[in-house]
């Protein structure tokens, strides 16, 4: 699973879900838990995230702050109002996803 | 183990190298290489900062940061047009509408007096004549406040530099200003478009280079919490 290219239409979603559920968080951060929540199944790259991150910053979804943490800044993203609205369609979106694709691969299940 | 003030200085320069010049992303890039240099350490403490910081680019890719600077640019643009449209608009309400009516009628009532091309161009001449002027000076401006924060934000190159490419389209037309056939002068609907755009584009042009750059601080202070850092 590690390397499927399954989960690139639903990185959207998981930040957004990710992002539900703590108040703030920053980029690496937000790989880690996918790496920890999927025990490691789910590898969100760096390569993938920041650009996911800054196009739903420019869609108003996710605002920003910032603070110092030991010598460094550090950029942390959290849902706007709209954001929240939103993390709810798309989960339902993907929900509905699932099941369409459970009826496909095991219909008896569906 | 934690990196010192001259790894993350050191991490700054490595994004410089590649390609990553606005300290916006610069920034948080270097956090995020960081935090990875800091999280192997923490499993081999014998690695050097040199291997650890390699190790922690070589996640992003072969592409490094291209796509996260591609993505940043477009979202910034994105912000950038956002503001501009945002002020456009207040020049449709009261009281700037009655400021935009007297420029379209002062078009209007102009390109019915006589050779509507020559008119134009007089137009041109004089809206162009600004830009070139107000480019110059923002671009000085931009120099000027990089040399005294040595930092380069993504926005504030947009406000400074980039406004002069909106005098580029409007210099694209000239040419077909120029071949404009003399009796279409005497056509209202042509008169009243031909009005209307060099209304828009005037208007476009002035918010800009004039206004946007006049509100460039707090632009910046809303776009990044950690501009006045």
């Amino acid at each position: 699973m590690s390397n499927s290219k399954l989960y690139k239409g639903s990185l959207t979603t998981i930040i957004l879900k990710l992002l539900n559920e703590h108040d703030k968080m920053y980029g690496y951060e937000i790989t880690q838990k996918v790496k920890e929540l999927t025990k490691g199944e789910l590898k969100i790259t760096e390569g993938a995230l920041y650009p996911a991150l800054h196009k739903l910053e420019a869609e108003g979804l996710l605002d920003v702050e910032v603070a110092k943490v030991d010598n460094r800044l550090r950029k942390y993203y959290k849902l706007t109002e709209t954001g929240t609205k939103e993390t709810v369609n798309k989960l339902e979106e993907l929900a509905e996803y699932i099941k369409t694709m459970q009826a496909l691969v095991n219909p008896k299940l569906a | 183990m934690k990196l010192t003030e001259s790894q993350i200085q050191d991490l700054y320069v490595f994004t410089r190298q590649h390609y990553v010049e606005h300290y916006d992303l610069q920034t948080e890039l270097v956090d995020h290489l960081a935090n990875d240099i800091e999280a192997q350490w923490q499993v081999r403490p014998e690695l050097s900062f040199e291997d650890a910081k390699n190790r922690a680019f070589k996640k992003f890719g072969i592409f490094g940061f291209m796509d996260a600077i591609e993505q940043k640019g477009k979202a910034m643009n994105k912000r950038y047009r956002g503001y501009l449209w945002a002020e456009l608009k207040t020049w449709l309400q009261l009281p700037q509408v009655l400021a935009t009516i007297a420029l379209y009628l002062v078009f209007y009532v102009s390109f019915s007096l006589g050779d509507i091309a020559t008119i134009a161009l007089i137009f041109f001449g004089i809206i162009s004549i600004w830009c070139a002027f107000k480019s110059i000076q923002l671009n000085r401006q931009f120099r000027r406040r990089k040399e005294v924060s040595n930092k380069k934000w993504m926005l504030e190159e947009m406000i400074f530099r980039q406004a002069g490419s909106t005098m580029f389209v409007f210099m694209s037309q000239l040419y077909n200003v120029y071949k404009i056939p003399e009796h279409f002068g005497d056509n209202a609907y042509f008169l009243f478009l031909f009005s209307l755009g060099f209304t828009a584009l005037t208007l476009i042009n002035y918010i800009s280079l004039e206004v946007i750059p006049s509100k460039a601080e707090k632009l910046l202070n809303e776009t990044y919490p950690e501009f006045s850092l």
